[in-house]
């Protein structure tokens, strides 16, 4: 790892961490913010609730048991909005912090320095490393600080299996980023493939999960095994499935980087 | 050691043309030229001694060094400055040759490069991407010569270039090379070459044509000769002389010679005008190629 590098890199992806961070953070403080005002509306809360599609709860993890504390109300947010927000940033920054140097033409400069290409891919997943940490250690962060401020009772147990889940499953949404920039070409928009990937991997699970006949439809999407609803009032950590996909991310990553080594460097 | 040692170095993309066979050797200290039209292969084989390119086959080998497997060491020695320049717009031109000192693992460099930048003129402190063209090339001059590198690696490094900053630049080239530091140039400006460099090999289609000293390769340089003669005096033309073409008492014919006859043969006409020009590289290249075949 390069230590120059490193920091050049860090200062080249702090505004745009820090705009994520700040959608992810204002999110979820902003769903905290207003349980309370759900949890005082009561009955009424649980009529409207019964009056959405059965399909459409079910698929969205929307109940009224959910909803009846804010660890329910926050892991329906959690699984909709939250992981999808972060993921889509670090494996939006997976897919180009590689690629970014070809396509603006700054690879040449930085490999015709006394760099193997192993320490240019190393230091730059490194700095994903880091942002992915800053965005999902602060997001725990004010989650578990937004809880114990807003709610009552919190179960704890079941906030660390979900965000353990929710690391697990962005972790690997940030490999599979990495190995979507080493396959296609480098003047790809890659927003639009990694939207696709995260947005469809969450509607594959919600459509099997609305409708019993497409169960199967689930197998192929992570948020099977990575749950992040809080369908029964309490969660485990998913250890084996945490394990599994945290190792498939460093499998994506290394394919990546073995690419990386030996191909052509464009001009 | 040579400086330099390819041997059959190929590159190709595909169905299309890279560098084919291409076998050379420059030995410490020398400045080698480097010529041919543009697409020959003369980037591509730059690129792939620096390993930003993988070889099809053959091998590069920098100061003893395989290019692939030795790279990062390679690069160390080596200062490169490319045909066109991309770098960092965010940055100021300081803080990009900072950046690159950082990469080099150099410590104070801030002497010798204001040096560099009040010789050639360039604005450390504005932004890259308010520079010109011309102003970036100096950007990247001060970049290659700042770590005092081994080896040079010019790839058409003088265009963009004023001929104030280029004289300067030929002169810092010169002056390194005094020291020792071998220069692998890369042009298609045969005037170039001529000036700077000891011997030089010709690119065409990805195949290296000729290595020639240049000395040798002036010799067999064709020259366009444009004559104005007095109303009706129509001499015999020198030998030499091919392609002539008369207009009333004008002639023009290319010449491969010695330069002395060509000027005694003239001092020996009635001319009232004469001009000798340098042909463009492509005609040089076809005369050359026809005498050689």
């Amino acid at each position: 790892m390069n230590r120059a590098l490193y920091l050049k890199e860090l200062k080249r992806n702090r505004k745009n961490a820090t705009i994520w961070t700040g959608i992810v953070l204002a999110f979820t403080l902003m769903i905290l913010s207003i349980y309370p005002s759900f949890a005082e509306m009561g009955e009424e809360m649980a009529k409207l609730m019964s009056s959405m599609p059965e399909a459409y709860a079910r698929a969205f993890g929307i109940d009224s048991n959910t909803w009846a504390s804010i660890v329910g109300f926050y892991s329906t947010y959690y699984g909709v909005y939250i992981t999808l927000l972060m993921g889509i940033f670090t494996a939006s920054t997976g897919a180009t912090i590689v690629g970014k140097e070809e396509r603006d033409g700054t690879a040449e400069f930085l490999l015709t320095h006394p760099l193997s290409r192993a320490a240019v891919s190393s230091t730059k997943m490194a700095v994903l490393g880091t942002l992915f940490l800053i965005v999902y250690a602060v997001q725990s962060l004010v989650a578990v600080a937004g809880m114990a401020v807003f709610g009552d009772d919190v179960p704890w147990e079941t906030v660390a299996a979900m965000h353990a889940h929710g690391f697990a499953l962005v972790l690997f949404f940030t490999g599979a980023g990495v190995l979507l920039g080493s396959l296609l070409s480098v003047k790809t928009n890659f927003m639009g493939p990694v939207v696709g990937l995260i947005f469809g991997s969450y509607f594959l699970n919600a459509i099997a999960r609305s409708t019993e006949s497409v169960e199967w439809l689930s197998y192929a999407s992570p948020y099977r095994y990575l749950q992040l609803h809080l369908d029964g009032g309490s969660m485990d950590v998913a250890w084996g499935a945490c394990a599994a996909f945290v190792a498939m991310a460093l499998i994506l990553v290394a394919v990546a980087h073995r690419r990386y080594l030996t191909r052509d460097i464009l001009g | 050691m040579a400086a330099i040692e390819l041997n059959g170095l190929t590159k190709s993309y595909g169905t299309s043309r890279g560098i084919d066979d291409v076998t050379l050797s420059v030995r410490e200290g020398e400045m080698f030229g480097f010529i041919g039209p543009n697409g020959a292969g003369k980037s591509t084989a730059i690129r792939t001694m620096l390993g930003l390119l993988i070889p099809s086959s053959g091998t590069a080998l920098i100061m003893g060094q395989d290019s692939v497997i030795q790279g990062h060491v390679i690069r160390k020695k080596v200062g490169y400055l490319p045909s066109e320049v991309h770098y960092y717009n965010e940055m100021t031109s300081r803080e990009l040759l900072t950046y690159h000192a950082d990469l080099m693992g150099l410590t104070d460099t801030s002497a010798e490069m204001e040096q560099l930048a009040a010789t050639l003129e360039l604005d450390l402190d504005r932004l890259i991407s308010d520079l010109s063209f011309g102003n970036k090339k100096k950007c990247a001059i001060v970049q290659a010569l700042l770590h005092q590198p081994d080896l040079l690696l010019l790839d058409e490094p003088t265009s963009g270039l004023d001929p104030l900053i280029q004289n300067r630049f030929f002169e810092l080239l010169e002056a390194r090379n005094a020291e020792g530091v071998t220069v692998f140039f890369s042009s298609h400006i045969l005037s170039e070459i001529q000036r700077l460099c000891h011997r030089a090999a010709v690119i065409r289609e990805g195949k290296i044509t000729a290595i020639e000293d240049i000395n040798s390769l002036l010799a067999k340089q064709m020259k366009k000769v444009r004559l104005v003669l007095e109303d009706g005096h129509a001499p015999e033309l020198p030998t030499g002389a091919s392609d002539a073409h008369w207009s009333g008492s004008k002639v023009t014919f290319d010449y491969v010679g010695a330069t002395s006859d060509l000027v005694t043969w003239l001092a020996a006409q009635r001319v009232v005008d004469v001009t000798l020009n340098e042909p463009d590289l492509e005609s040089i290249f076809m005369n050359y190629y026809r005498r050689e075949s």
